[in-house]
């Protein structure tokens, strides 16, 4: 017995001596408080994990500019492919010691991540910043981040989509259902297609269907809260998605996605398509992906004003280790001055009061830009609220698809993506 | 413990820890719902994961693709493999920088493979759609009742050369002696191959279909590059649903009760080849 008590006291000191050791070694991460009174000399490393994207390679490049405020906070950047992304940061949220002390969120996860407590609500934090103002964020974008009353995502960029068209081409801006369709039917010619579309399965047929959705006057969900996609207006909508695809798009698109889409709109075998709104600054580059085409580029809301929104948001692990200086870099880059300069080096924007910031809206797509966006971020609505996002964003894309295929009818796949959705968002 | 025992004994651990671990390790979660988003509310179901699996109409739909992916490939694998094994065993000259060249593509990784036929068959960027639509034909590879017989083609194009050197090893081990007395008797070459060739091949031909077959079940990368199981479900194949439903989707207990009825129809499929090629074995 007393041979055992020896024992475990020399683990006892062992132990001691290795967490001393450990918190010596750790002595550099300060990490004091997590209410948000951050100051100028938060110490610590936070590890990032972003996707591979013009929006990452504009925040690396406002560093610099952020450790003048921070010096002490060193933000390293890791990016990576999108496919990659979800799996790396869900192991991490997982482990006693992290991989990454800070992430971005895409939309579908946040109910998910939020639930499960893997991240760190974020209410205290914003209301401790002075002069922060999470209001001025669209209003649409902060809903994605709230969970059960909770903010746990700060809208990083929208992800909203719109109409993106030939101005050469169109002179009047569809502003209904059957406007774009006979507007796609009249452009359609053997040398170009009307609209290129992205019928892939999955996410992208629901992404792209959405807008039609609601520009046939239907919801995604109802006001009991479930999914209502077995209405008359989704039958028109999946109607017109189809009749377009037959009678206006580029042949043999029906595995098409984003990358097919561009570079049709862009090599000009497309007159026009459903893209993301931050799409435009890029097509117009002169001596970018558009060639000559450059300048001749639009954006317009969706007809009937609405369309389907995505965004990342920045998010901070419950795990993480160093969340004062995880804010520290959320506040300085998702503040007034951080966004402007943001936005202005040709990110996404996601404030609604940079947008009719004259020093911001001179640069990248313009003034009339700018002020389109500001129409889509007002009236704009994700795929899917709460749980299972991703499996029910699938499962309705996978409908879709089939329908635009000829394998089921668009009665049967409706009734088929709504009997699911609502199968998987069920607690 | 005998000294042949404990010679296997270190055998038995790298066994038991490789592959017996991971092997309880999933049944054990088979027999739960865990859920990665739902760590805190896992519990023991039983059996009931199992059921759930087999009342999917997604996992037989995603079987049936597979199977269909499996005897497709299988098949055009073996009769192309055999008529090139065949040719090289004539083969006089370059014998070996041919052998060689004809094995390369076995040696790119599936998920390269994939995504280089992304882009080949792609109709704005591909050589073969561009080359196609110059004398007049319009195809598209990834249509509807198409996309999967595009994935069997590449399936072919990666993984004949295998059967190609199983079948080549096998036909230069067979006896010259029963080729000699065709021969002699004056037998067309097609009826050698058929009455000698074939037979004597038979157990080559035997392990390659089964070793193919094993491996064709486990096909993922072609579908996660290209298709994503589109149209509709049509290429959704056994292992990129099972993909889905355990990481995408988090589901890890059903996920792994897939992975378990799937492990238990090859196990099964698999014990009855081998009863019937010792039967008929023992008949010979």
């Amino acid at each position: 017995m007393r041979r055992i008590s020896s024992r475990n006291a020399i683990t006892a000191i062992f132990a001691i001596a290795v967490l001393s050791l450990v918190s010596a070694c750790s002595s550099s991460i300060k990490d004091t408080s997590a209410t948000g009174k951050i100051t100028a000399d938060t110490t610590g490393t936070v590890r990032v994990l972003m996707e591979g994207v013009p929006d990452t390679d504009v925040v690396k490049g406002l560093l610099a500019e952020f450790n003048k405020e921070y010096p002490k906070v060193d933000v390293m950047i890791e990016p990576i492919a999108y496919d990659q992304i979800r799996d790396k940061i869900v192991a991490s949220f997982q482990a006693s010691d992290p991989t990454y002390d800070l992430a971005i969120i895409d939309n579908p996860w946040m109910g998910d991540f939020a639930r499960a407590g893997f991240l760190k609500p974020l209410d205290d934090l914003i209301s401790a910043t002075s002069g922060y103002d999470y209001e001025d964020f669209a209003a649409p974008l902060r809903a994605i981040g709230e969970v059960d009353g909770k903010v746990y995502g700060v809208p990083f960029y929208n992800y909203g989509l719109g109409l993106i068209y030939r101005s050469d081409l169109i002179t009047t801006e569809p502003i209904t259902l059957d406007e774009l369709a006979a507007t796609a039917k009249k452009l359609n010619s053997s040398a170009r297609a009307g609209i290129a579309m992205q019928p892939q399965t999955g996410y992208k047929a629901f992404e792209e269907w959405g807008n039609y959705l609601f520009a046939a006057g239907g919801s995604i969900y109802g006001g009991d809260g479930k999914v209502h996609l077995n209405t008359l207006e989704a039958k028109k909508a999946l109607n017109t998605y189809i009749a377009m695809y037959k009678s206006s798009a580029p042949k043999n698109s029906l595995n098409w996605a984003f990358d097919e889409a561009l570079r049709s709109v862009s090599s000009g075998k497309s007159a026009m398509m459903v893209s993301y709104n931050w799409m435009l600054p890029t097509l117009n580059k002169v001596g970018g992906v558009s060639g000559d085409l450059a300048g001749k580029f639009k954006l317009a809301t969706m007809p009937g004003g609405k369309q389907v929104l995505g965004s990342w948001d920045w998010a901070i692990p419950a795990n993480s280790k160093v969340s004062d200086a995880a804010w520290a870099f959320i506040s300085w880059i998702t503040s007034k001055a951080g966004e402007a300069k943001r936005v202005s080096a040709g990110g996404a924007p996601a404030r609604i009061g940079v947008l009719s910031d004259p020093a911001v809206s001179s640069t990248g797509g313009g003034a009339d830009y700018y002020a389109t966006v500001t129409k889509i971020l007002a009236n704009a609505e994700p795929l899917c609220r709460g749980s299972n996002c991703d499996e029910m964003i699938t499962a309705v894309g996978t409908e879709l698809n089939a329908a635009v295929a000829g394998l089921k009818s668009v009665d049967k796949a409706l009734a088929s993506a709504e009997e699911q959705a609502n199968k998987i968002q069920t607690p | 413990m005998s000294f042949r025992l404990r010679m296997m004994g270190p055998l038995i651990m790298i066994f038991l820890a490789a592959i017996g671990y991971p092997l309880l390790s999933s049944f054990a979660l088979s027999l739960t719902n865990y859920k990665i988003t739902q760590r805190n509310a896992t519990k023991f179901v039983g059996l009931a994961q199992y059921k759930d699996v087999l009342q999917d109409r997604s996992y037989w739909s995603s079987l049936t693709v597979t199977l269909i992916f499996i005897i497709t490939a299988v098949i055009l694998e073996l009769a192309i493999g055999l008529a090139i094994a065949m040719a090289l065993q004539n083969q006089k000259r370059f014998r070996n920088f041919t052998r060689s060249f004809l094995l390369t593509p076995m040696f790119v990784t599936p998920i390269a493979v994939g995504l280089m036929f992304r882009f080949l068959l792609n109709d704005q960027l591909g050589v073969i759609p561009a080359l196609l639509n110059k004398i007049g034909i319009n195809y598209d590879f990834f249509g509807p009742s198409r996309a999967i017989y595009s994935i069997v083609a590449i399936d072919v194009w990666q993984w004949t050369p295998f059967m190609v050197l199983l079948l080549l090893a096998g036909l230069e081990s067979l006896s010259k002696q029963p080729f000699e007395a065709a021969r002699v008797d004056g037998a067309s070459p097609f009826y050698t191959f058929r009455r000698v060739t074939l037979p004597m091949l038979a157990p080559i031909l035997t392990v390659a279909v089964l070793i193919r077959s094993l491996d064709a079940s486990k096909v993922f990368e072609y579908v996660y590059a290209i298709t994503r199981g589109g149209p509709g479900t049509q290429t959704q194949t056994i292992q990129y649903f099972t993909y889905k439903t355990g990481i995408q989707f988090y589901r890890l207990g059903q996920a792994s009760a897939m992975s378990y009825l799937l492990l238990l129809i090859v196990i099964s499929i698999v014990v009855v080849l081998f009863h019937r090629i010792e039967k008929v074995r023992a008949m010979e």
